[in-house]
C-alpha cells in the first residue's frame, strides 16, 4: 500500500459535508420523479405491445428496443448536446442559461425515456403471464371484457410485476448517476467535487457508495411491504420461476 | 337447449371443426372424446362464445351466436364453464373466487352472494377451506372450488373441459364425484374428458371426435361395446388399459 | 439547420479508433467478468458457509452501486494498493470485470438451479461422481439454458463500457465527444454514435431471441 493519508473527516467538515447531503437530495429527487414518469409511460407502452392493433403494437415494440440498444449515457448526451443544438443559436443560449435547471430537466426527460421502455417490458412479460384461460374463466362467468380486466386481469398483473419493478426503481436511482456527466449536481457528482477540493477521492466515493447502499435498502424495504401486503399466497412467480 | 349446425373453424390453413352437428338438450350429459388436438375443446369453448367460428351456427337456448345482436355477457351468465387449469383468481380467497362474479355481475348483496357460496362449498363438500388462498389447495379442491364457482351464476348448462387431466390420480374421484352429483340433478352438462367410468355412469350420449370431425356417436352401450370406425377403437384400446 | 455529415467521414478513423477501444474494454470486461462470475456464481450455491457468505454479500453489494460510482472508486483504488498510478484502461478494466462478475453471477447460479434435482440424482445413480455429473450433466444444459442472459448481459456490458467516459478513457463517445468540442457538431456526432451502437445491441438481440425460440422448441 502507498503511504496515503486517510481522512474520514474531510466528510463531516464544513462545507464538504454539506455539498455531499445536497447531492442525496438531487439524487433523491431525480430518482423519484423518473420512478413516476417512467412507470407511467411504461404501463402506457407495455399495455400497446400486447393490444390487438398492429400499428400501435409495432410502434410500442420499436420504442421499447430503440431506447435499450443505446447505451442511457449516449441518449443522455443526445439530449443535452444534440437536441439543443438544433435550435438557433440566440434560443441555444437561452436555453442552457435561463431555464433553470435545464440539465436536471434534460435527464429527467432522457432517464425517464430510457426507463420507461425497461419497465414496458416488464408490464408485458406480468401481463403475458397470465393464461388466457384464466381471461377466459373470467368470461365464462358473465364479466364483460372491461370487468375482466378491472376485477381479475389487472389486480393479478400488478402483482405480479411488482417484484421486477423492484429492480427497475432501484436501476433507476443508480442511472441518476449519470446524471453528473451532464452537470446535474447529485451525490456521485458532488463526491467527485470533494475530491477535487480535498484530494480525498477514495473517501468521498466511498461515502456515495454508502448512500447508494442505503438508498437500497429504503427501496427494497419499502417495495417488500407493498410485496407482502399483496402477496398471493402459494403462488411462487418469481423471475424465472416456470421457464 | 344447444344446437350445433354445421360449424367449421379454422386456425389459419388449418380446419380444426368440420362441420360439427350435435344437439343437447335440456337435462342431458353429453360427454366428448377423442385424441389430443381433435377440436374437442375449441368446439366446447365455441358454446359459450369463447372461441368464434367462420361457419355454420350455434343456438343456446334458440339464440344464434352468429347474431350480431346476441348479448354474450347475458349467454355467458346462463353457461357455466370448468377448465382444465382450474383457472381460480389465485390473488383471492377460495370464497372471494366464488362470490366475485354474482357482486359485480348480478348485483347480488356481498353477505347474500356469500351464504350461496357457503352452500355451494358445502356441496362440493370443502367448507373449510373458505378462507383459504387457491394456492393453498390441492389440485383437486381446486377443481372443486371452480365448479362451485362456476354454479355460483346459477347457470342453465355446465361445460366442462378437461376437467380432472391436470389433477393427481387420487384427486380424480372426488371431482368426478360432484360432477357425478351434478348431473344426477339434473343439469345440463358438455364435457371433453377421458374418464370413461363417467361416460358410463352418466353420459345420455358419448361423442367421439377426431381431426375436427364427430366420428362416432352413441349412448355408452353401444359405443363401448360396438365401436365402428377403427380410430375410435384404437382410441378405447389406449384409454382403457 | 443543416447537417454536415462530412464530420464523421472527416474524422472517421479517430472515431474508430475509439469504437476499437471500446470493442476492447468490452470483450476484456465479458470474458473477466464471466470468469470470476462463474465461481462468484458457484459460490453462491456453495453449503459450506464460508464460501457462501462472502460470495453472497460480494454480489449483493456490487448490486446496489452505479457502475460509475464503482468506476471512481477503483480508480483511486487501485493506485494506492499497487503503489503507482495507472492508465484509465487498466483501471476501467479491473472495475468492469468486479463490477459485472456480480451479474453474471447471479446468471449463472440461476442456470445452474435451473436444473432439477432429478438430473443430479439420476446422475448419481448411474454412478458419477458430484464433479463428473456437473462436467457431463448440469453444466451443459445450464449452460444452454443462460445463453439468452448471457448475451444479454454481454451487450449490457458492451453499453455500460461507454461509462469509462468519466475517467477520460478515449472509448468511442469520448472520441464523439472530443470531435464535438472541436467541430461543434453535436447532432450528427451523437446520432451516429447511437446508430453504431444501436446496429451491433440490436443484431446481437435478434441473435439471442433466435436462441430463446430454438430453446422453446427444444
Amino acid at each position: 500500500m502507498l503511504n496515503y493519508d486517510f481522512k474520514w473527516s474531510i466528510l463531516w467538515t464544513d462545507p464538504y459535508g454539506g455539498w455531499i447531503l445536497e447531492g442525496v437530495a438531487t439524487t433523491i429527487k431525480l430518482g423519484v420523479l423518473c420512478c413516476i414518469f417512467s412507470m407511467l409511460l411504461g404501463i402506457v407502452i407495455g399495455t400497446l405491445r400486447i393490444t390487438q392493433f398492429k400499428p400501435l403494437r409495432i410502434f410500442a415494440e420499436a420504442y421499447t428496443e430503440f431506447f435499450r440498444d443505446i447505451p442511457l449515457l449516449v441518449q443522455l448526451f443526445f439530449w443535452y448536446f444534440a437536441v439543443p443544438s438544433l435550435l438557433p443559436e440566440n434560443m441555444r443560449t437561452w436555453v442552457y442559461q435561463e431555464i433553470p435547471d435545464f440539465e436536471f430537466w434534460i435527464v429527467v426527460v432522457g432517464l425517464s425515456l430510457y426507463s420507461s421502455s425497461r419497465v414496458a417490458e416488464q408490464i408485458r412479460a406480468g401481463i403475458n403471464s397470465i393464461s388466457p384461460d384464466q381471461f377466459n374463466a373470467a368470461l365464462s362467468t358473465g364479466f364483460s371484457h372491461y370487468q375482466a380486466y378491472r376485477y381479475i386481469i389487472i389486480p393479478l398483473a400488478i402483482r405480479l410485476v411488482i417484484p421486477p419493478l423492484t429492480t427497475e426503481i432501484l436501476t433507476i436511482f443508480k442511472n441518476t448517476a449519470l446524471a453528473m456527466t451532464v452537470g446535474v449536481l447529485e451525490t456521485t457528482f458532488m463526491s467527485q467535487q470533494v475530491e477535487a477540493y480535498t484530494f480525498h477521492g477514495l473517501e468521498a466515493t466511498t461515502a456515495a457508495c454508502l448512500i447508494y447502499m442505503i438508498i437500497t435498502l429504503i427501496v427494497v424495504g419499502a417495495m417488500g411491504r407493498i410485496e407482502k401486503r399483496l402477496a398471493v399466497p402459494g403462488l411462487i412467480i418469481r423471475k424465472g420461476a416456470n421457464s | 337447449m344447444i344446437e350445433i349446425i354445421n360449424v367449421s373453424k379454422w386456425f389459419g390453413e388449418l380446419k380444426v371443426l368440420d362441420n360439427v352437428k350435435e344437439t343437447i338438450n335440456k337435462g342431458q350429459v353429453v360427454v366428448i372424446c377423442g385424441p389430443s388436438g381433435s377440436g374437442k375443446s375449441t368446439l366446447l369453448k365455441s358454446l359459450n362464445g369463447l372461441e368464434p367460428f367462420q361457419e355454420g351456427d350455434i343456438r343456446v337456448d334458440g339464440i344464434s351466436l352468429n347474431d350480431p345482436k346476441t348479448n354474450f355477457i347475458k349467454l355467458r351468465q346462463k353457461m357455466g364453464m370448468v377448465f382444465q387449469r382450474f383457472e381460480l383468481y389465485p390473488h383471492m380467497k377460495v370464497i372471494e373466487n366464488i362470490t366475485i362474479a354474482p357482486t359485480k355481475v348480478l348485483n347480488q348483496s356481498k353477505s347474500q352472494a356469500g351464504k350461496k357460496a357457503m352452500e355451494l362449498l358445502e356441496r362440493v363438500g370443502i367448507p373449510e377451506q373458505a378462507d383459504k388462498y387457491p394456492g393453498n389447495l390441492s389440485g383437486g379442491q381446486q377443481q372443486r372450488v371452480a365448479i362451485a364457482r362456476a354454479l355460483a351464476m346459477e347457470p342453465d348448462i355446465m361445460l366442462f373441459d378437461e376437467p380432472t387431466s391436470a389433477l393427481d390420480p387420487e384427486m380424480i374421484k372426488e371431482v368426478l364425484d360432484v360432477m357425478v352429483d351434478l348431473a344426477q340433478s339434473g343439469m345440463t352438462m358438455a364435457v371433453v374428458t377421458h374418464e370413461m367410468g363417467f361416460a358410463k355412469e352418466v353420459a345420455d350420449e358419448i361423442i367421439f371426435m377426431d381431426e375436427g370431425r364427430i366420428i362416432e356417436r352413441g349412448t355408452d352401450k353401444s359405443f363401448f361395446e360396438n365401436p365402428e370406425s377403427e380410430r375410435l377403437k384404437e382410441f378405447l384400446r389406449k384409454i382403457l388399459i | 439547420m443543416n447537417f454536415e455529415w462530412q464530420v464523421i467521414s472527416n474524422n472517421f478513423f479517430f472515431l474508430m479508433g475509439g469504437l476499437v477501444t471500446t470493442f476492447e474494454l468490452a470483450l476484456i470486461a465479458i470474458a473477466g467478468g464471466l470468469t470470476l462470475g462463474i465461481l462468484v456464481g458457484m459460490g453462491r450455491l456453495s453449503k459450506f458457509k464460508f464460501i457462501y457468505y462472502p460470495a453472497t454479500l460480494f454480489v449483493n453489494l456490487m448490486r446496489t452501486q452505479p457502475l460509475i460510482l464503482v468506476i471512481f472508486w477503483f480508480y483511486f483504488l487501485v493506485p494506492l494498493i499497487i503503489g503507482r498510478p495507472i492508465g484509465g484502461f487498466t483501471s476501467a478494466v479491473i472495475a468492469f470485470t468486479i463490477f459485472e462478475a456480480s451479474y453474471f453471477a447471479e446468471i449463472i447460479r440461476a442456470g445452474i438451479q435451473s436444473i432439477s434435482k432429478g438430473q443430479m440424482e439420476a446422475a448419481y445413480s448411474s454412478g458419477f461422481t458430484y464433479w463428473q455429473a456437473m462436467r457431463y450433466f448440469i453444466i451443459p444444459q445450464a449452460l444452454k439454458n443462460m445463453m439468452p442472459s448471457l448475451i444479454t448481459q454481454a451487450v449490457v456490458v458492451f453499453q455500460d463500457t461507454s461509462l469509462a467516459y468519466v475517467i477520460g478513457l478515449r472509448e468511442f463517445l469520448r472520441s464523439a465527444n472530443i470531435v464535438d468540442a472541436r467541430e461543434m457538431r453535436s447532432v450528427e456526432l451523437y446520432l451516429f454514435v447511437g446508430l453504431v451502437y444501436f446496429i451491433v445491441c440490436f443484431s446481437m438481440s435478434r441473435i439471442c431471441k433466435k436462441l430463446e425460440l430454438k430453446k422453446g422448441y427444444a
